[in-house]
């Protein structure tokens, strides 16, 4: 029994136009978009709260006062009294005081940032304009304007909290949290244990092109 | 019976034939039964409700909470853990998207052990629904990726590259699902309705992203590890046999709250917001840096965004 | 004298259709199951072996999938693989059907029945092949239109069940059609069965072209994403099904009393010919596309044949398959291969086993190494795997002899209803054979 041209072109002319029902059907399933009008912010937002710095750190001495605890001495108690060395960049004339402290920020010398002229318990930017301790964002922000940009936007620093400050406030990161401002670096992590799997992939080895 | 050629004299009587059929049948039930024995030991485990269960998108609002509660006490007997299982629905006007700052991710993993608390995974298999690879700088080739890497991070030369779920627009595990166990909702997470998927794991052979995980076995999690606050459809303790994968940890964001794999990063290498808020961070990275998705050229339009900051 | 007949058969001329019909079930149930001790030791044997399956099944379904050896990177593994070489042999009985009913040859319309009777059994040994995949078998009715949900038609795996139920319908039709009427005595009627051939011509080819467009459909995986592959599967199932159609039709030479001519065995000995070089011509294709550009898009070309990454599992697997098959093909075009002698089963068996290894270890595998991440990790079934696979195999075997049995019985005029009235011999007996009996009075 042969099948003849015409029942030939008949069945493949009804493939095609089920073949093509099927994918217009397809189609509209996958592509559907939905077009939302984007959030009004009629309500007031929750704060975004920066973690403040601590402030001036104050070193503590040998003596202890009449209740036992250390004589804590600030900034000015020393630098006061002496006049402020402009070269100074490195630890190596340091040989009474700040000994342990490690210094690499680049090419900066100390009073880049520290107030020669105030009280040492500020700081100044670089065109010499005080800067409170409790706005030390300004004086990283200076001179690293993409972070800072990137920091304001979300992208850099971490977070916790909401991302719809209409439902609940957030906390970030102040620059100093992560950062030294004596050696900013971010430090080496050790990892968290990768994943465990039951069969561990083959890597490639390094001399592998 | 002169023509009979039957070969053994035993089962040339046609009733000694027929007894030793009858018996040999009675022998093969048997032996069946007793092969079939492991399944016994899985009635404790099976419940007449869980087996007629409907389709998420089919239950009524009490037949969910009836689902809900009897879950919840599962999960008592089974980790003797008291959760609570939510179902909060999607935000109106709110359509998720993620960002990763490639310039920034240290490749610590503290995201992908964040999501492995979060999620209740498995503890042994350290499951996370991320995998963060360690690449070679110059290039995104995966082919030089590794995933196990276990030295001080990061590593010069290289750049790390979690690879979670894209919740992709286009989701061709999404299409290759039999039974619609896995879809899209409405503010773009990709779903799965644990207590609808076979495990046929066609989803997991169709997606580019190597974002979806198997229930090999039974997840173990010690009763004090246990997340207890968990959702229908992203973290609750998920059953033998059925797929998985990240939900942009919904139980948190469809509450307005950051996931948790973002909290969990130290150097705020992640990006998370509604993609229809022109306000959002999440539109500013896109707006402003050159961001770029993986295998693009798929067609399967991701939400997840890479970039680089120079 | 012992009673060859069952007691409680009534005359032809006074049953009614249904008891007929049920007659004709209770018959054929006793023909298939009597039979030499060979017999009955290949049954023992297959069903010990199918149990061995279940029991290894039945822990895996307790235990979780956990006990075979597939993982996160390569979910799909040796059940996949089984899968897909089934519905290959469930597709080859088409390259009989199409000669005896578009070709009008004669000599193959005596032994269709047999290319249909092994698309049964590798229909059910493919459908079995996935249900032990699932990880959850006790949700087997979410795939069930109407009471569960059926993502029919974008799920690709909507279409391939559909196909193959049909495909297995019209097979159990079309052979439990002409065994009952071969067992009433009458003539079949065409209007109750040629249809149905027809449909199944189209529907053998639908039913591999849908399984293979289950992989190439999934843009994620390089390695099955390529137009060829429902070409190529369709070409080695032309190859794989004849050849284990030929080594059914020795079988049943040799131990049955059904004849047929050599002219069928011949007929798909051509065909093979063709089916194979078109198959080495495609693979040649798809290696030469693969390696010339090279690539990302070979590496799992290059993990096949060459390793990489220094991991090389199924090297040896490949090239012992490319051996097969060139060696196979080799011998199905000696002039040997078209006389009743052995070349041609040593060629089938070389056919099959290499076919086999190439539509599982070498595609399925493949398509999860390297991963989508390009993380190579490897995979070799379980032992609880392997016990599966031989547990449906064995079963398959086991209703593919059955079915055969009673072809051989029912076409041998041994059973039908007339002729057993005068029947001397025990329904299903075969003629002398060389083990002395001791004849009983």
């Amino acid at each position: 029994m042969k099948v003849s041209a015409g029942k030939m072109l008949y069945i493949v002319a009804f493939f095609t136009i089920f073949a093509l029902s099927v994918q217009m059907y397809a189609n509209i399933k996958t592509n559907e978009v939905t077009v939302i009008p984007p959030t009004s912010n009629a309500v007031t937002p929750f704060p975004v709260k920066i973690n403040p710095p601590k402030g001036l750190p104050e070193i503590p001495t040998d003596l202890k006062d009449a209740n036992g605890n250390p004589i804590l001495v600030s900034c000015n108690s020393c630098h006061g009294v002496r006049s402020p060395n402009p070269k100074n960049g490195s630890m190596g004339p340091l040989v009474s005081f700040h000994q342990d402290l490690d210094f690499v920020h680049g090419k900066l010398v100390c009073i880049s940032c520290h107030n020669p002229e105030g009280s040492y318990a500020d700081f100044r930017l670089a065109s010499g304009e005080s800067v409170n301790p409790k706005d030390i964002i300004k004086l990283c922000a200076q001179c690293h304007g993409p972070q800072f940009r990137d920091y304001q936007h979300g992208s850099h620093g971490g977070m916790t909290g909401y991302w719809d400050l209409r439902k609940g406030s957030r906390q970030r990161n102040h620059c100093i949290n992560c950062h030294d401002p004596h050696k900013p670096a971010f430090p080496l992590f050790r990892p968290v244990a990768g994943p465990n799997d039951r069969f561990t992939p083959h890597q490639v080895k390094e001399t592998h092109e | 019976m002169s023509d009979s050629q039957a070969s053994l004299p035993i089962i040339d009587h046609p009733n000694r034939r027929r007894f030793l059929k009858t018996a040999g049948a009675t022998l093969g039930l048997a032996a069946w039964a007793a092969a079939m024995k492991p399944l016994l030991d899985l009635t404790p485990e099976v419940n007449a409700d869980e087996f007629l269960q409907k389709h998420y998108r089919e239950l009524t609002p009490e037949q969910k909470s009836v689902v809900f509660k009897r879950l919840e006490e599962e999960t008592k007997a089974e980790y003797n853990a008291d959760v609570t299982i939510s179902d909060p629905p999607p935000m109106e006007n709110v359509l998720f998207g993620y960002a990763l700052n490639l310039s920034v991710c240290i490749g610590c993993r503290k995201c992908a052990e964040a999501c492995h608390i979060e999620n209740n995974h498995d503890r042994a298999s350290n499951n996370s629904y991320i995998r963060v690879f360690e690449m070679e700088m110059g290039g995104i080739d995966f082919e030089k990726g590794n995933a196990t890497y276990d030295h001080p991070v990061p590593a010069p030369g290289k750049y790390y590259m979690p690879v979670q779920c894209q919740q992709c627009e286009n989701a061709p595990c999404v299409t290759a699902c039999p039974v619609e166990a896995t879809w899209k909702e409405k503010d773009g997470i990709v779903v799965v309705d644990y207590n609808w998927c076979i495990g046929c794991r066609y989803c997991e052979a169709a997606c580019p992203y190597h974002a979806r995980r198997f229930n090999w076995e039974k997840p173990e999690i010690p009763a004090e590890e246990v997340n207890p606050v968990q959702s229908y459809l992203s973290n609750r303790i998920r059953p033998q046999g059925v797929m998985e994968k990240c939900t942009f940890c919904l139980h948190r964001t469809r509450e307005g709250r950051l996931p948790a794999c973002l909290e969990a990063c130290p150097t705020g290498a992640r990006v998370f917001g509604n993609l229809l808020d022109p306000d959002s961070e999440i539109r500013w990275i896109i707006e402003n840096k050159r961001t770029f998705v993986l295998k693009e050229e798929l067609g399967t339009r991701p939400r997840f965004y890479y970039y680089f900051d120079e | 004298m012992v009673e060859a007949q069952n007691p409680s058969r009534p005359a032809p001329q006074e049953a009614s259709v249904a008891l007929s019909y049920f007659g004709f079930l209770r018959r054929a149930t006793g023909v298939a199951t009597d039979g030499k001790w060979y017999f009955y030791v290949w049954m023992a044997v297959l069903s010990a072996i199918a149990l061995v399956g279940v029991n290894a099944w039945a822990q895996q379904v307790r235990d979780g999938m956990i006990v075979t050896n597939m993982s996160d990177h390569v979910s799909w593994g040796l059940y996949i693989a089984n899968f897909t070489f089934c519905v290959g042999l469930a597709a080859g009985g088409v390259m009989m059907v199409i000669p005896a009913y578009l070709y009008d040859d004669e000599e193959m319309h005596q032994v269709v029945i047999i290319g249909e009777a092994v698309a049964i059994a590798a229909i059910l040994m493919s459908t079995l092949s996935v249900v032990v995949d699932l990880g959850r078998p006790d949700r087997f009715w979410h795939l069930i239109p109407g009471i569960g949900k059926f993502n029919w038609p974008l799920s690709m795996l909507t279409w391939d069940i559909i196909v193959l139920n049909g495909y297995l319908l019209i097979n159990l039709h079309i052979v439990g059609y002409l065994l009952y009427m071969r067992y009433l005595g009458r003539k079949p009627n065409p209007k109750w069965y040629i249809p149905f051939v027809f449909i199944s011509i189209f529907w053998a080819i639908s039913i591999h072209t849908i399984t293979a467009f289950l992989y190439c459909g999934l843009g994620g995986r390089p390695f099955w994403n390529t137009a060829l592959l429902a070409p190529r599967f369709l070409a080695s199932a032309f190859v794989s099904g004849p050849a284990f159609i030929i080594l059914s039709m020795r079988v049943m030479r040799l131990l049955t009393d059904f004849h047929f001519s050599p002219k069928p065995a011949n007929t798909l000995i051509r065909i093979i010919r063709v089916s194979m070089c078109v198959n080495l011509l495609m693979l040649f294709s798809e290696i030469f596309t693969l390696f010339y550009t090279g690539g990302s898009h070979a590496s799992s070309a290059q993990y096949l044949f060459f390793g990489s990454h220094g991991a090389n599992g199924l090297v040896p697997w490949m090239w012992t398959s490319m051996a097969l098959n060139i060696v196979g093909a080799i011998l199905f075009f000696t002039p040997a291969a078209l006389r009743r002698e052995n070349t041609r089963i040593v060629a089938c068996l070389f056919c099959v086993v290499g076919i086999w290894i190439e539509k599982g270890m070498g595609l399925i595998i493949p398509g999860f190494i390297p991963s989508t991440l390009h993380e190579v990790v490897e995979y070799s079934p379980s032992l609880i795997e392997w016990k599966v696979t031989a547990g449906i195999w064995a079963f398959g075997l086991l209703v593919l002899t059955l079915i055969l049995k009673l072809i051989a019985s029912v076409f041998s005029y041994d059973s039908t209803r007339e002729d057993s009235k005068q029947q001397q011999t025990v329904p299903g007996e075969t003629k002398a054979t060389s083990i002395p009996v001791e004849t009983i009075s």
